[in-house]
């Protein structure tokens, strides 16, 4: 096969379909290719690819290209380019699809395993327990040997945290309705589902 | 006047001191802020990712369900909070669609919200209900002299994409209330830059880089402190300011206050009462050279 042809063989417009069925992801269509959000987003040089390109790819159904980019992962919900966007897209929303659907690919992305421990965290008590939520991350992500020496390397973090009162070691208390915000969770992964698969063009 | 209060988590642990000083300044304002009855976390906006944006936000319609019986607006200091409530209450208000969905979930776990409500930031209602006016004649000690960056953070003026609180791009609002206080806002372009957010375990360069120019542009524009509403800006620009300095061989010492913490200074209230322990850049030598006692 020549270059030309793997090359065309990337591109698969049913990519671009399941995109837009995703949550929010039928606001990709609306990309008009301005640049606006690639010169105002504040994590830009650590992209690899700006929103704008990305977009483009979407739309053009480069899967292997908008699957691997680490853009969504980078995103810091500023809402910078949201604001700004001339056509209105959501551009933060659009990208908590994109990860989603990734964390539901199983990504291994810091981010991904960020999220999870997040939303397990504030689901187990109904409030975030932010001692918990550092420690799990980094055995995690680490290991517990792997662990030390960034938690050495970040002393100048954690220490200060420690001693000034800033993580409090004890956790919130449950909330007396944890499990109306279980039930409200359940329901509306539900609604999403659902309403996922009328979006899908 | 009473509001509907809503600390979120941070308030609760790495923001404590902002919680601390807020019920100092809001008792000696006769703000009446009334904590919404078992409130949740509202997911900030990391659980997205995991959940979904739709569960995220009908989670955080679930406090204003709560909050709808006291019928008073709610309150938010927490930069973030406020981003998913306001914009939960907002899209409840205008998108039909969102509003049946929600209403959906949150009729499941028996809860009813009918839209009733306003969400708004703490600097808001300093502003637009106390008045810059009040804060002034309130202010015992004027902090005369104290030059301040104005860190408004970007979650904080963007959460609603209607542009009646703040200007998305140059946010005064902040500035404002540090003027009435009888401090000197510094000119600073990074009011509404990103911070890097919770990016910090995840990709710690990125706070380097952004939380590094948001100080950069506070020292080169001759700021003593910073002050912010944001529990997340406080955190990347104190915290992480000594491994900033280490990481980018700078010198910064800004200490970082919240917002509260001035307007107590300004008040005259007990600097214990503000929450200074828990700073990590001390402000003793700042407030030595402003013959402020702590």
């Amino acid at each position: 096969m020549s270059a030309a042809n793997e090359q065309a063989s990337r591109f698969d417009p049913g990519f671009a379909r399941e995109f837009y069925a995703l949550e929010n992801g039928e606001y990709a269509k609306l990309c008009m290719q301005c640049g606006l959000c690639a010169v105002t987003c504040a994590s830009r040089e650590f992209m690899d690819l700006p929103p704008r390109k990305l977009f483009k790819l979407v739309q053009a159904g480069d899967k292997e290209a908008v699957l691997q980019s680490q853009t969504p992962w980078l995103c810091t919900s500023c809402m910078t380019c949201t604001v700004r966007c001339p056509r209105g897209i959501p551009i933060i929303d659009v990208m908590h699809g994109l990860k989603y659907f990734l964390i539901q690919q199983g990504s291994k992305a810091p981010v991904a395993l960020m999220s999870k421990i997040f939303a397990e965290n504030m689901l187990r008590r109904g409030r975030v327990f932010e001692l918990a939520l550092t420690n799990s991350f980094f055995l995690k992500a680490y290991g517990p040997v792997g662990a030390i020496p960034i938690a050495l390397k970040m002393r100048s973090v954690g220490q200060p945290m420690l001693l000034k009162g800033r993580l409090p070691l004890k956790p919130p208390k449950k909330i007396k309705g944890l499990d109306q915000v279980h039930k409200i969770v359940k329901k509306a992964t539900e609604v999403m589902k659902r309403e996922g698969h009328q979006d899908g063009v | 006047m009473a509001y509907s209060f809503y600390p979120g988590c941070s308030m609760e642990a790495t923001g404590k001191a902002y919680l601390v000083s807020l019920e100092a300044v809001s008792h000696a304002l006769g703000l009446e802020l009334k904590e919404i009855p078992d409130w949740n976390c509202c997911g900030a906006t990391v659980s997205a990712n995991a959940i979904g944006d739709l569960p995220q936000l009908a989670m955080t319609a679930r406090n204003l369900a709560l909050a709808e019986p006291a019928g008073n607006d709610i309150v938010v200091g927490c930069s973030s909070c406020y981003l998913n409530m306001a914009w939960a209450n907002e899209k409840f208000k205008t998108d039909a669609r969102f509003r049946s969905q929600v209403s959906e979930a949150l009729g499941a776990a028996g809860l009813k919200y009918e839209g009733g409500l306003r969400v708004r930031h703490l600097i808001d209602v300093l502003v637009n209900d106390i008045g810059l006016d009040n804060l002034k004649a309130r202010t015992i000690k004027p902090l005369a002299g104290m030059k301040i960056a104005c860190y408004s953070g970007c979650q904080t003026v963007r959460a609603i994409r209607r542009r009646d609180f703040d200007n998305v791009e140059y946010p005064v609002m902040l500035s404002r209330i540090v003027e009435a206080l009888g401090a000197t806002p510094v000119p600073f372009p990074a009011a509404a830059r990103c911070c890097g957010g919770s990016q910090q375990f995840t990709r710690v360069e990125l706070i380097h880089e952004l939380t590094g120019y948001v100080l950069e542009t506070a020292a080169k524009n001759g700021a003593e402190a910073i002050v912010t509403p944001c529990p997340m800006c406080h955190m990347n620009t104190d915290v992480y300011q000594a491994e900033i300095n280490r990481v980018k061989g700078t010198n910064y010492y800004l200490p970082v206050f919240f917002l509260t913490q001035l307007i107590g200074l300004a008040f005259d209230l007990k600097p214990k009462d503000l929450g200074f322990s828990f700073n990590v850049v001390s402000p003793d030598k700042l407030f030595a050279k402003h013959n402020i006692k702590n």
